[in-house]
This record gives C-alpha cells, structure tokens and sequence, in this order.
C-alpha cells in the first residue's frame, strides 16, 4: 500500500501541498487530478523522494520512503511529465544504462530492453540518437526505463502526452493490465476521459488540498452528476470557461 | 499611398530583421551550459570586458616609451603581434561559432510558418555571424587601436602620417580578422557542399577541432620573422607562404606608407588572400542557403548510426560501466565539451612542441641517455589532460535529466565515487599513459622506461584523487554557477608559474630514473600522497548518502555555534 499522510510542502515560504492525504491500493489504478498549478507534479516528485516534504510523510508498504529510500527506488517506476533525457544518447544506450544503474542483472536487462523496444516500436531507431526522436518517442523510452525492472508503485505524470492514438490505447490496456497483476499505479493526468475509462479511484486536488478522494462510481452519486468532466469542473475550475473564450475571441479580432 | 505602403514594408523588414538578429546573436553561447540565473548579455559584456583589459594592458608600454619612436623591426614585431591577436581571437570565436554559421532544421521549421522572407533569415544569420568577431576585434582593439598606429606612422611623415596610420591600422586589423573568419567558414562551406550531407555531419566536428588546434598552435608556434633578413631569407619564403598575418603586416604597411620592398610580394598575397576568401565565402553561403536548405528540411527526422558505433566497452561493475560509459559518450558528442577539450590538449601539444624545438637534443636522445624533454612532455600531458578532464567534466549536458541518476540511485554515494573514480582514470590517464608506454621503449633503457610508467601512472592517480577531493560528483551532471568560470582564468594563470616548476619537476625526475632506488621511493610518496587524499575524501563523504548535483551559493548567514 502508498499512503500519503498528511503531506504539507512549501516553496519559499508559498504552500504548494497543503496536508494532503491519501492511499493508493495494489491491484488499483489511483486517478490524481488537479489543474495546472494544483501540486500533482510537487506530489509526483515528493512520491519519488526527489524532494522532501516540509512536514507529513509517505509510506510504501507501512514504512515511511525516507526510512530506506535506496530499497525505496529499486521498487518504483516513474514517468515524469516532461520528457527530459539525455538526448546525446541513443534509446538503446539510455535503457541499458538506467538497467545498469539500477543493478539490474545484465541478460534480464537486456532481454526486457530488447522486448519493449520491439514492443513499442522503437527497435528500428534504437541506435539513433534520441535527440531525433519524436515526443512520443521519446515518452516510450521513458515508459520503457520505468517498467523494465518490474517495480511494484507506478507512478506515472502525464504519461500520454504526446503519444500517438495507437500507442495511448495500447498503453491505456497496459496500465489496467499491471494493475490487475497487482501493481499500485498512481496515474496523473488531464485527460479525463481516459482516467475515468482507466482508473478505479480518483483524488482531486485544488490548490494544494485534495477536494475529493473516493471512487468514480461514489463521486457520481454523492454529487449527482453522470461524468467525471462535470465533477471535476464542479470541484476544480474556477474559471468560466465559455466566457473566457469568449474574450479570447473578441481580443484577436480587436 | 503606394510611399506608404512601401514605409510600412520597411519597417515589417527592419523589425523582423531585428528580432531575428538578436535571435541569432545571442546563441553564441549554448545556454544548457550556464546555470538558470545567468544572464546572456552579462556574459557577452563580461568577453568584451576581458578584451578590452587585455588592450589596455598592452599599451601600458607606451606610457613607459616616452614620446620616444620605434625602430622598423620593433614596429613590425609589435604590428605583426597585434595583427596575428586579432586574426586568432576572431577565427577562434567564429570556430566556437561553428553550427550557428547555417540555419538548422529547428531555425527552419520554427521560422517557415511565419511571414518572413528566406532572404531575411540569411540577412539575419549572416549579420549575426559576424557581428561577434567584429565586437571582440573591436574590444580588442579599444584602447591598443587607438595608441599604437601612432608609433607605427612612416618615417618622417609628421602629423599626416599619423592620420594614415590610424585608418591603415584599422582597415588592416579587420581585413586580417575577415580573412580568417571568411576562410573558416569557406572550408565549412564547401565541407558542406561536397561532402555528402551525413558524412559532413559526422566529419564536421573533427574539422571544427582541427581548426581549433591549427588556430592555438600557429599563435603560439608562429615563428618570429619580422626582419628585413628573415622575410627576404629564400629558407623563409616557403613559410611565409602559409602565414597570413605576415601577409596582413606587408598589407598594413603598404596602406600606411611605410612599405619595405621585402614586404612587396606579401602584401600582393593579402589582396589575393583576401579576395579568395570573400569569394570563396560568398560562393559557400549561397550555395547553403538555395542548395542545402531544402536537403535539411527533407532529410530523416531520425539519422541512424552505423551499428559498429553502438559497440560498448564493458568496465567492471555495472554502476562504473554506467558512469563511464556515459562520460565518454559526452565527450565524444557534446561539441561544447569536446571544444574545450581540444582547446586544452591543443595548448598542451604546442607548448610541448615549443619545448621540444628549444631544447637542443628534443626528443632524440641516446637510449644511454635520459630525455628531460620527454619527460617533461609526459608529466605535462598528463596533468593537463586531468585538468581539462576536470573543467569540462563541471559543465553541465542537461541538467533537467539529471533525475534518472538521482531516482535510480540504489547503491550508497561511495559506490558511485569509485564508479567516477574509475571513468576519471579510464578518460583522463589512460590515454596519456599509452602514449607514454607506447613511445618510452624507443627512448629510454627498459629499466628506466618502467620506472618512468611508474611514476605517471602514480602521478595520475595522485591528479585524479586531487580532483575528486575537490569535485566528488558525477562528471556532466552537475550546475554550473556564474562565476564558476574563473577556474579557466585561475588555471591558465597558474600554468605560467607552473611551467617553470614543470621543467624543474622533469629534471628532478632525470635524477631520479638514474637511481633506481630512489626512484621507487618517490613512487612510493606519490602513491601515499594519493591514498591520503581518498582517506580524507572519504572521511569527509561519509556522512552523505546521497550524491550531489546542485552548485548551491553559500549560506547568506553563517552559524557561529556559540552554544
């Protein structure tokens, strides 16, 4: 089990998370949301232990992630929203050093890196350089550094972006896929459409505090509305959207 | 109306123009390279500051001459010593200039969709290109430019004379400034056109280094020939050929009235040297621009490398495979780190060719005998070789994907130490130390040739710990903080004081292979000395387990721990 418990960060003295709370359960796709500036990245990267809370804590399997957290990372994957890589290095080149920092066995790791490059279609262009790759491309490497050691917590930020509409399907069965194997996934995203399709469990964030944490299902019946587009713009925009448009337009034909 | 309308298009082009001018301009300088609060223009004000110092600093002499003139040969040293400066600064600046000399694929996907004319852009580039070696021909110049034409005004030509000499000085200087950068990007250009496009791309960087290293090496090789004897020497005529600046000293003397029938055929070279190369240039530029632009919209999104290039070496452990493996393959892709590395193993190399033409056996000795030259040439290579290890590895590749090491970090700090430990012997002394295995035998008696072996591969591992002790973090991974430059000046500065040591160290040393003993006591020093320096390192490492990435500034408040 993950369990954030009452995590609170600042940046410079500004409160980016306001003792937030939550669980996410093996064999469950956790949805978190949020608008841009809500604190799913500064929780992704507190998950990650990346940074360091200003006070709460997370727990992996009942143990607080700073108590050991080199034993921490060896059990979670992670794809960052921006897909940021060393782009002098092959696709190749980056996955068989991630394996190794990692301490992954050589032939395990070579044979999984062999396996998601043709899965995903990258085998082709493994030896080029990833500065060429595409966005997507370059979301699958990311992808690919985060699954092949078999982690237990998936913590995925914006994992869709830029991906084409075959692979996001693809990857939309794979996350439902380790979930079902048992795997804890915390899935950040804006697409709402593919985490009301995708997860299970969805928690809310707005302005740093979590506005909602329960099932989909729950969340349509406490609040009688029949998508997860009207629950969240009900609990999370704040602007008028139609009539922010609205100006848009009358601007550019001023 | 139609005047109007016209006006309204002027200034359309002069905005656009601006705007892509200071686009351009200001990528002089990769900005991966500087941490998040540097500031462009600062550091462009900071070069022009360090030029115009230096052109202060070499007038001071005049104060010091009294009013007094200079005799011919004087002049043509000290005009031929600011010509040369001017040309090498300026082709410096326009090889560090190198992939900004033509627009690439981003320039041209990003500025096609908007409304601006191709020959706009080319306008833009071609202004911008230029503009950096001009501002720091003029830098340079600022305070020299202005005091030393009046010394070098003709003979008994007055106050005149002294106006000639100030436009001939001038004209001069960037004619010589024009024909270097014109010639490099000549080569560059006609590289570009001839060669098919994927294998300029993979050649270009060797040729972008060679020049670098032509350029350092003829500045400080450059033979000193301004005399009437040694320019109409016919031993010297093959020479002069292949040196410009003597080309441009013949130039500036006939402009400034003070021609000397020796300098005659040279300054007819200047002419043709500088016409070619505006031609050639003119010839390079349109044929990019009209030829090769399309060729880089329609190549491959995706180049593919030759699968022999994705060969690794295997190094011990995995983590040190990692390391390593990593930092060779920044060195050998990252044009900004392997520029200023060949910046310094180019200087190594003309410094070790100076010392070897100045001694008189060179490297040539008797096997009976011991070479201080080699000896010196070896310890100096080596050092400068780790030290320039050491300044490109704190420049940062990409800082923003530092967080795959810092997630996957599940060994403790010390494991990655010995990893980098590794990669800084594997880069920086290894080479050095086959080339010395490779040529000690033909040089030296064998006993000597393993004592000397010994000894560098001592004086390596001594080097490395030194750095490590200072610099304990993964090489490429780190911020760069403003002000963390100064460690070029502070090094290169060091250098003067140190060569003088240098010679000393490699006499010493000549002593030392001679007594046998002796000899492995010093190895025996230098590898305690070593092994100190890791305790220590490690003593003071051992209370973090986690490796550092961030330059962070000194605390603002100091703790004074009165309690």
């Amino acid at each position: 089990m993950f369990e954030v418990r009452n995590l609170h960060k600042r940046y410079l003295g500004i409160p980016a998370l306001d003792h937030v709370s939550f669980i996410a359960r093996p064999g469950e796709v956790t949805g978190y949301l949020g608008a841009n500036g809500s604190g799913k990245s500064t929780t992704m990267k507190l998950a990650t232990g990346l940074i360091e809370p200003t006070s709460g804590e997370i727990l992996f399997a009942g143990r607080p992630i700073h108590d050991d957290l080199m034993a921490y990372r060896q059990r979670i994957g992670y794809v960052p929203e921006e897909p940021h890589l060393y782009i002098h290095l092959s696709g190749l080149e980056y996955l068989v050093m991630v394996g190794q920092l990692r301490n992954m066995d050589r032939k395990t790791a070579d044979t999984r890196i062999d396996g998601l490059l043709h899965l995903f279609g990258l085998h082709g262009d493994r030896d080029a350089a990833m500065s060429s790759y595409s966005k997507g491309m370059r979301q699958k490497i990311l992808l690919s550094a985060a699954l092949m050691h078999n982690p237990d917590l998936i913590l995925l930020d914006e994992p869709f972006s830029g991906l084409d509409v075959g692979s996001s399907l693809m990857f939309r069965s794979l996350i439902n896929e380790l979930a079902k194997r048992g795997k804890i996934v915390l899935f950040s995203s804006h697409e709402l459409e593919t985490v009301e399709r995708v997860c299970s469990h969805i928690v809310i964030l707005h302005r740093g505090k979590v506005v909602a944490d329960d099932s989909i299902e729950r969340l349509r019946v406490l609040m009688a509305l029949p998508t997860l587009e009207e629950i969240f713009s009900q609990l999370a925009v704040e602007i008028d959207s139609e009539a922010v448009s609205r100006e848009i337009a009358d601007l550019i034909h001023a | 109306m139609h005047n109007r309308s016209m006006l309204n298009q002027w200034v359309l082009w002069k905005l656009q123009f601006r705007a892509l001018y200071r686009v351009f301009f200001l990528r002089l300088v990769d900005l991966d390279l500087l941490s998040a609060d540097a500031d462009l223009t600062r550091l462009i004000g900071q070069f022009a500051v360090i030029f115009c110092t230096f052109s202060f600093v070499i007038s001071i002499p005049l104060l010091l001459m009294n009013g007094a003139t200079l005799v011919m040969e004087n002049a043509w040293m000290f005009e031929h010593f600011l010509i040369e400066t001017a040309m090498t600064v300026a082709g410096l600046i326009v090889v560090l200039n190198w992939d900004a000399a033509f627009p690439d694929k981003l320039d041209v996907l990003v500025l096609a969709p908007l409304p601006v004319r191709k020959s706009m852009l080319f306008l833009a580039k071609v202004s911008a290109l230029f503009a950096a070696p001009t501002l720091a021909v003029v830098a340079l110049n600022s305070f020299s430019g202005l005091l030393w034409p009046l010394l070098f005004r003709a003979d008994n030509s007055g106050f005149v004379g002294m106006l000639r000499a100030l436009p001939a000085y001038w004209f001069t200087i960037f004619a010589a400034a024009g024909f270097l950068v014109l010639t490099v990007l000549t080569l560059q250009g006609l590289a570009a056109n001839l060669l098919p496009r994927q294998m300029f791309l993979r050649l270009s960087a060797v040729l972008q280094a060679a020049i670098m290293c032509t350029l350092v090496s003829v500045y400080l090789l450059e033979p000193s020939l301004e005399s009437p004897a040694a320019l109409t020497s016919p031993q010297n005529q093959r020479l002069l050929a292949w040196l410009p600046s003597y080309w441009f000293l013949a130039l500036f003397n006939q402009l400034n009235g003070s021609m000397h029938p020796a300098l005659a055929p040279l300054a007819a070279r200047a002419w043709a040297g500088l016409g070619l190369s505006i031609l050639g240039t003119c010839t390079a530029l349109l044929l990019c621009y009209f030829r090769l632009m399309p060729q880089i919209v329609e190549q491959p999104d995706i180049l593919p490398r030759a699968r022999f290039a994705s060969w690794s070496p295997r190094f011990g452990s995995p983590l040190t495979e990692a390391l390593t493996l990593f930092s060779l393959r920044t060195l050998l892709r990252s044009r900004q780190h392997r520029m200023i590395l060949s910046f310094y193993l180019g200087i190594g190399l003309t410094i070790i060719i100076g010392y070897v033409n100045t001694t008189p056996a060179g490297l040539r000795s008797a096997k009976a005998a011991i070479s201080t030259s080699f000896l010196f040439a070896s310890i100096l290579m080596m050092i400068l070789t780790v030290a320039a290890f050491r300044v490109v590895a704190s420049l940062p590749i990409s800082l923003p994907a530092n967080w795959i090491i810092r997630i996957t970090q599940v060994r403790a700090a010390r494991a990655y130490r010995n990893g980098v430990r590794f990669s800084w012997l594997a880069l920086a002394v290894t080479p050095v130390l086959f080339v010395v295995l490779g040529l000690v035998p033909f040089i030296y008696p064998w006993h000597n040739a393993i004592e000397h072996s010994g000894l560098m591969l001592c004086l390596g591992i001594l080097l490395v710990e030194l750095c490590l002790f200072t610099f304990p973090k993964i090489p490429f991974t780190c911020s760069y903080l403003p002000g963390k430059a100064q460690i070029h000046f502070v090094f290169w500065a060091g250098m003067l004081i140190f060569l003088r040591l240098l010679t000393g160290a490699a006499r010493f040393e000549e002593r030392l292979l001679n007594r046998p003993l002796n000899c492995l006591v010093a190895i025996l020093l230098i590898a305690s000395a070593a092994l100190g320096i890791r305790y220590l390192g490690r003593s003071r490492a051992a209370v973090t387990e986690e490796m550092l990435f961030e330059e962070k500034d000194p605390a603002q408040i100091t703790q004074l721990k009165l309690s």
